[in-house]
């Protein structure tokens, strides 16, 4: 008989640790409060300069020219273009070919 | 004047080529043809000064864009004796100026009746067209050279 109480009561220990556990892994995560950790705030300035805070970015960006200047800039490019291509026809040479351009549309 | 496509002509055989056209006057700014009009007249510039441009969207504006300018003596228009008979390429006078107008089927004419004529015209149209293929060729090859030096630059700033 005693031997039958005792195996009655580990068996309802052991059902108590199960139910305790299976409801502890099975409790919504929502439930439980969370806190968030402080981000450091980061200024949208600093982004600008990545590298270094007294550089300028290493890409300049060309005024834009007006339209008429610009049509001028193509044409005057044009006209070094031929005048080269001319030289290198009357004399053909890989030099010649691939000589730089002056134009300032180019450089 | 000596026309660059009468060259090698004499006097009398020039005279009688020139003979076929018309004169044109083409006031400054006004237009001799353009880009994809049917070609059936070949010019000769005798005065003033022939702008040919092809057209070419700058900033979202179409613009033409100055390819090659004829001065007195050299010819412009020969898309007129080559198939499919159509400019390739816009024609106008940045001042007043004055062409001899050349129609197809006359000088076509005339160069069968006289093949010896024909001969020298073919022979200058090709020197003509040949120099205009090895300077666009030239120039081609200039800008591919360029595109391919700022593909090696940005390729390089990336890395």
């Amino acid at each position: 008989m005693e031997m039958l109480l005792m195996g009655l009561c580990m068996a309802f220990i052991g059902v108590a640790f199960t139910t305790i556990a299976f409801v502890a892994a099975t409790r919504p995560m929502s439930s439980a409060p969370t806190v968030q950790p402080q981000l450091p705030v980061v200024k949208a300035a600093t982004t600008a300069h990545f590298f270094s805070d007294n550089e300028a970015p290493s890409i300049p960006l060309r005024p834009l020219v007006p339209i008429e200047v610009l049509l001028q800039q193509i044409e005057n490019h044009v006209r070094l273009e031929h005048a080269a291509a001319e030289s290198f026809v009357a004399f053909p040479t890989q030099a010649l070919l691939h000589s730089k351009t002056t134009s300032p549309f180019v450089n | 004047m000596v026309h660059e496509l009468l060259k090698g002509l004499s006097s009398a055989e020039a005279d009688q080529v020139l003979a076929l056209g018309s004169r044109v006057a083409v006031p400054s700014g006004g237009s001799l043809f353009r880009l994809g009009d049917t070609a059936d007249r070949l010019f000769l510039t005798e005065r003033g000064r022939i702008r040919l441009t092809l057209p070419m969207l700058v900033r979202g504006r179409e613009e033409d864009i100055l390819i090659e300018e004829k001065s007195p003596g050299e010819t412009v228009g020969w898309s007129a004796l080559v198939p499919p008979y159509r400019f390739t390429l816009s024609a106008t006078a940045p001042l007043e100026t004055e062409v001899i107008a050349l129609p197809r089927e006359a000088l076509c004419t005339y160069c069968e009746i006289s093949p010896v004529v024909g001969y020298k015209i073919g022979l200058n149209l090709a020197v003509l067209v040949g120099q205009r293929l090895q300077l666009v060729q030239a120039m081609w090859l200039r800008e591919m050279q360029r595109t391919v030096e700022l593909q090696a630059a940005s390729v390089g700033e990336n890395r």
